[in-house]
């Protein structure tokens, strides 16, 4: 059987198929070592079944090293010369108006960033030759500097890795985890080339001990892990590459999202997991499409990822007046200790006590019941925050329109920036808080429809559950779009994506695409390979920024091939769809709406807004004039 | 007075930042210049229907001031109409220096002038004596082309005439009609945003907000001054020389702060008179240097508009280093005397607290132009890059190593980007270890790179800090002055002056040694 694990910072939710039916377990977190609570689950799970499970793992290990800079200690080597890459950046400094701003520092400090004399040349070709008498006492430095992880990226290595591979090669002596530019981003400009590969380097002592300890607690289970790409990866893979599993879980979402919507028969969504702390959006065309020139923690990683945008306004976040007498909400916020003024320890207003105060949140059943909301105590300290308005809800509506703001923004960001109109998609509302916010936010970015997904404190898991094996390849060609140099950098990105994806048992189906740019343009546009690519390619440009110049030259920065091992389809349980209005379900009705309770809707029920849905780890507010239909799996489809 | 929604100010805070950023995003990745496309040089702004600048992405911090005149001076010139576009670039006029082109369009709503956006971006070329456009010039008629505000787009229409005059006149016209394409499509980015907005609340609220918003900012800089001693601060710091046979020239100032009333008052009075060379700043520079620094002393997030220079009046006596009139050179004075000027005030501003401001910054940008043929495709290339340096040592921690500081953010382009499109190669880019300021707290180290020509090339070199270090602050020392050296295919090495321009043979490297930031404090 397969069990999709996904970890979070409260929950470790588990999907799986049982009996034809899929089924959710969500145990509470182990943070210390969040492999013991996959293994608690799976047991559960599991129990004295015979058949061998297959884990797939949502992991937060990556970002938690890399937010708490708890990693290894890397070495970098770079070509001579350059060692103060990985530091220098680009020389721009993060704060533009802040004397007391710092950089985020190089994951590898002076004294273990080393220098190899050698040279090779934008075409491949060799300058300066690497002398192999030089490697041992390379190795003997790095050795001495203590390093834990090793991290190599020589200039222009992408275009011809031979010396890459020699000083790899001479480091395995040392048996710390080496990894080279050359298979882990061979893509060109040097700095983000470096940080990847010295992300990757730092997490990868890591991401292997903790998923060896998974693979070998769980027995000769197989596990995979879940990459930022949204993709499936065998554990060995991701225990060698963690720098792409970054955003596994957030991933796990947006592919659980997109597939629960194109179940539905929408295949244009926008994806919305507002938290505590912070909300990601991603938006979906037909397929989650994903970046090359993500920033994680401070630092650059060029690695696939899905497009996901992460803003500091969540359930927890605090609000504020300035010194200008302006309000503000976020980015700091109250976390989970204090945790908002509701729970009983927080003195400062959050978004989270601003719902509270208007009615949105029912204080006896929250968590279920599990936790009871205080309304007194919000009431008296937001009088204190509320400055110079003149009441308490009118404070909590400014509060919750400034985090609605905020949202929006970060939803505009990745649509009619660029150049999608939000008309055209669905919003797909999961995670905690984000059903008290999403029909609001769709009325002002004018999104006509809300889905709340089945199962939407456990979508990420559910995403994973169903992806495919997925393995990008990438390289820097630099050359024309008719150039025959395009077929063998294909050929070869090919061979080794079909001996890697033999090496696990399985085959794959390899799609071509391409980064394009005019000549002389500094950012790309990836366009699937074929005939017609140019064309597509001057349309991809009118689309994102207005305009195209046919008589332009175009060139081919890099190819890419994405290789996918289709997974077993999951089966979802459908239900007999018939009309009903949801009598049932209702639960109460206060200051003015219904709450209605989610397990009790039936497949075909309708109901109209002023509403308030109301499921073990989510709310969803149904506004006046809203409509809100139960298709026909279940998931509630709103109107606004 | 009618009360503020403060719920409304923040909202419309945030909206009018992204809609500039969102235009700067656009240009970036649309542009050819490597100025634009890999360092960012350019600048993006929203305007009231007054010229009121409301909003700016955080861009350039030296376009601040100037961006603002620039519109000014394009909307008292031309009426312009629906569909139309402005381009303009004299530094006499609302620009900085002549590379450094601006476009203006006007924001119509049901037939009336409700708004403007503009955008400023740094071009590789725009003719002139040197490669690049930015060496040390005597006059501004051998900077470049001078562009005075006319229309580049008329009702939607490119005026080709126009354009085929500007691309007469520079180095690479294709790359130039690239840029100025994708400075049209930013400006066209910003134009549809404020036309939905203006659809969503209506004119007047948006109009409204706008209004609010300047007031707000105007608030929170009188707020700082009112927490800043009584009182008048005094001082002055030199560039080195004009590179056209002068010595130091002094940049002195005088800061009266008068926290009661909430104003302050700069005065630049007893300055050197405006010079020979091209380090002379415009006016527009000078109050973006007082505009930054003041900008500095608020919180994270305060907006850059028009209200943050309402209680600040600057004084620059005309024919001065920083207030120049025509003919003179002005290539170098936004690069830097910008910087100098930035220099001073802050050490000004340092008497009257202590705590809060930083040791001198490395205080050159290191403008570093090449140009040539390329043999790959015999057309000429003309490339423009700054090299950061150290970064002061603040009073509470050590300064930042290699990077940009005060008036300029611009990246650096990679190796392997530059290696591709020049005939360049790159021997070393490192920190420059020990050039940082010693004191209680260091000041950061600068950079050292090293390019070797391929072919014969025509390098400029406008930089300064190289007779005085930048200055520590409460007994630091100065950080270690800047350097560059030719270094000749046969291993013969020449120190170059600070500005010049020299013909190198392929195989020679030039070498640029930046300087670090100055110390904080006695080292004890």
């Amino acid at each position: 059987m397969r069990i999709a694990i996904d970890t979070g910072g409260t929950f470790t939710d588990c999907v799986y198929e049982e009996a034809g039916a899929l089924r959710v377990l969500k145990i509470f977190s182990t943070p210390s070592n969040p492999a013991d609570a996959i293994v608690a689950a799976v047991k559960q799970i599991s129990g004295a079944r015979k058949e061998s499970v297959e884990v797939r793992h949502g992991t937060t290990v990556g970002t938690n090293t890399l937010l708490e800079r708890s990693g290894a200690r890397v070495a970098f080597i770079t070509t001579s010369g350059f060692e103060d890459t990985l530091a220098i950046g680009r020389q721009a400094r993060p704060s533009l108006f802040d004397w007391f701003a710092s950089p985020e520092p190089a994951l590898a400090p002076q004294e273990r960033r080393f220098g190899v004399v050698e040279r090779t040349l934008p075409d491949g070709a060799i300058l300066e030759a690497l002398n192999p008498n030089t490697l041992p006492s390379l190795v003997e430095a790095v050795r001495a500097s203590g390093a834990e992880a090793a991290a190599v990226s020589l200039l222009f290595s992408f275009a011809n890795p031979a010396h890459e591979r020699a000083v790899g090669a001479a480091l395995a002596a040392l048996g710390i985890p080496v990894s080279l530019s050359h298979q882990i981003l061979p893509e060109f400009r040097e700095y983000e080339r470096a940080s990847t590969v010295a992300v990757n380097a730092y997490l990868a002592p890591r991401m292997s001990r903790y998923l060896g300890e998974i693979e070998s607690r769980l027995g000769a289970g197989h596990v995979s892990v879940m990459q930022s790409s949204g993709g499936i990866v065998a554990a060995s893979v991701a225990a060698r590459e963690p720098v792409r599993t970054i955003l596994s879980g957030p991933a796990g979402g947006v592919v659980g999202a997109h597939h629960v919507a194109k179940r539905a028969g929408i295949d244009r969504i926008i994806t919305f997991d507002m938290g505590g702390t912070s909300t990601d959006v991603a938006l979906v065309d037909g397929v989650p499409a994903a970046s090359h020139e993500s920033q994680v923690a401070g630092l650059p990683v060029g690695v696939p990822m899905l497009d996901i945008h992460t803003v500091g306004a969540g359930g927890g976040s605090l609000a504020r007046f300035d010194s200008g007498g302006a309000l503000l909400v976020g980015p700091q916020s109250a976390g989970a200790d204090p945790g908002p003024i509701c729970y009983g320890k927080g003195k400062e207003p959050t978004v989270t006590d601003a719902n509270l105060i208007l009615g949105r949140l029912d204080p006896e059943r929250f968590l279920g019941g599990a936790a009871k909301l205080d309304e007194a105590r919000t009431r008296k300290y937001c009088e204190q925050a509320k400055g110079p308005l003149d009441t308490v809800e009118e404070f909590a509506e400014g509060v919750v329109r400034i985090a609605d703001a905020t949202m929006e923004k970060a939803i505009r960001l990745i649509s009619v920036e660029r150049g999608r109109d939000p008309r055209d998609y669905t919003l797909v509302c999961f995670g905690g808080a984000g059903g008290l916010h999403a029909c609001a936010l769709a009325r002002a970015l004018r999104i006509p429809r809300v889905l709340v997904p089945i199962m939407p404190g456990a979508l990420s898991a559910l995403g994973i559950l169903i992806s495919d094996v997925v393995k990008d390849y990438s390289r820097t060609v630099m050359v024309a779009p008719d150039s025959p140099d395009l077929e063998s950098g294909f050929l070869a990105l090919e061979t080794r994506g079909r001996d890697e994806l033999r090496a696990e048992g399985l085959e794959g189906v390899a799609a071509r695409s391409l980064d394009l740019r005019y000549k002389g343009q500094g950012f790309e546009l990836n366009v699937p390979a074929g005939k017609k690519v140019v064309a597509a390619f001057h349309e991809a440009h009118r689309q994102r920024y207005g305009y195209a110049d046919p008589a332009r030259p175009v060139e081919v920065v890099n190819v890419r091939s994405r290789f996918v091992a289709s997974s077993k389809p999951v089966r979802f349980p459908k239900f007999k769809w018939q009309r009903g209005n949801a009598q049932q379900a209702i639960v109460k009705r206060h200051g003015g709406a219904t709450f209605y309770e989610r397990e009790l809707l039936r497949a075909g029920d309708a109901f109209a807004g002023p509403a308030v849905l109301v499921e073990y780890s989510a709310t969803t507010l149904i506004p006046r004039g809203a409509r809100a239909q139960v298709d026909a799996w279940k998931n509630v489809v709103i109107s606004v | 007075m009618k009360t503020v929604d403060p719920v409304e100010l923040g909202l419309f805070k945030s909206a009018f930042h992204s809609i500039a950023e969102e235009m700067g995003a656009a240009l970036r990745r649309t542009s050819f210049s490597p100025n634009i496309k890999e360092r960012r040089d350019y600048s993006c702004a929203l305007f009231d229907a007054a010229g009121n600048v409301v909003a700016m992405g955080d861009h350039m911090p030296v376009h601040l001031g100037s961006m603002p005149m620039s519109v000014r001076v394009a909307i008292d010139t031309l009426d312009l109409e629906p569909g139309d576009v402005a381009i303009l670039n004299d530094p006499y006029g609302g620009g900085t220096h002549l590379p450094d082109i601006t476009l203006v369009a006007p924001v119509y709503v049901k037939n009336k002038r409700a708004f403007y956006v503009a955008n400023r971006a740094h071009h590789s070329d725009v003719g002139g004596m040197f490669p690049g456009s930015m060496g040390n010039a005597r006059e501004i008629y051998q900077e470049g082309i001078r562009i005075p505000p006319v229309r580049i787009i008329r009702r939607g229409r490119v005026d080709r005439e126009v354009l085929g005059l500007i691309l007469y006149n520079v180095r690479t016209p294709e790359e130039r009609e690239g840029d100025l394409t994708a400075q049209i499509g930013s400006c066209r980015i910003g134009e549809r945003r404020l036309l939905e907005m203006a659809a969503k609340y209506g004119l007047p609220a948006v109009n409204r907000r706008m209004t609010e918003l300047l007031d707000y900012t105007e608030r929170l800089v009188r707020s700082t001054i009112a927490q800043l001693p009584a009182g008048e601060f005094s001082a002055e710091d030199f560039l080195d020389d004009d590179g056209a046979g002068s010595s130091s020239i002094a940049i002195r100032v005088k800061i009266r702060l008068d926290p009661k009333h909430r104003r302050a008052h700069i005065d630049f009075t007893g300055s050197d008179p405006q010079c020979g060379g091209s380090v002379n700043a415009v006016y527009a520079i000078t109050w973006s240097a007082v505009f930054y620094v003041f900008r500095c002393l608020l919180d994270g997030d305060a907006p850059c508009t028009a209200g943050l220079m309402r209680p600040i009046t600057v004084i620059a006596p005309e024919g001065t280093i920083v207030n120049a009139r025509p003919p003179a050179a002005v290539a170098g004075g936004n690069v830097e005397c910008s910087q100098r000027i930035t220099d001073t005030l802050l050490r000004a501003l340092a008497q009257a607290a202590p705590h809060r401001v930083p040791a001198a910054s490395s205080g050159t940008m290191n403008n570093l132009t090449i140009g040539g043929i390329d043999p790959r495709t015999q057309k000429p290339f003309a490339y423009y890059e700054t090299i950061a340096g150290g970064m002061g040592a603040r009073p509470d921690r050590d300064g930042v190593p290699g990077i940009h500081t005060h008036m300029t953010n611009s990246l650096n382009t990679p190796v392997e980007a530059l290696e591709y499109f020049y005939p360049f190669r790159v021997r070393r880019y490192s920190y420059r270890r020990g050039s940082g300021g010693i004191g209680k707290y260091r000041g950061g180290d600068g950079l050292v790179r090293e390019i070797e020509l391929l072919v014969p090339s025509q390098v400029t070199l406008l930089a300064d800090r190289r007779s005085r270090g930048p200055y520590g602050l409460s007994g630091g020392s100065a950080g270690l002055r800047g350097h560059t050296v030719l270094v000749h295919a046969d291993g013969k090495n020449d120190t170059l002056p600070g500005k010049c321009s020299v013909q190198v043979s392929a195989g020679d490297r030039i070498r640029i040694e930046s300087p670090g930031g100055g110390g904080f404090g006695e080292r004890r």
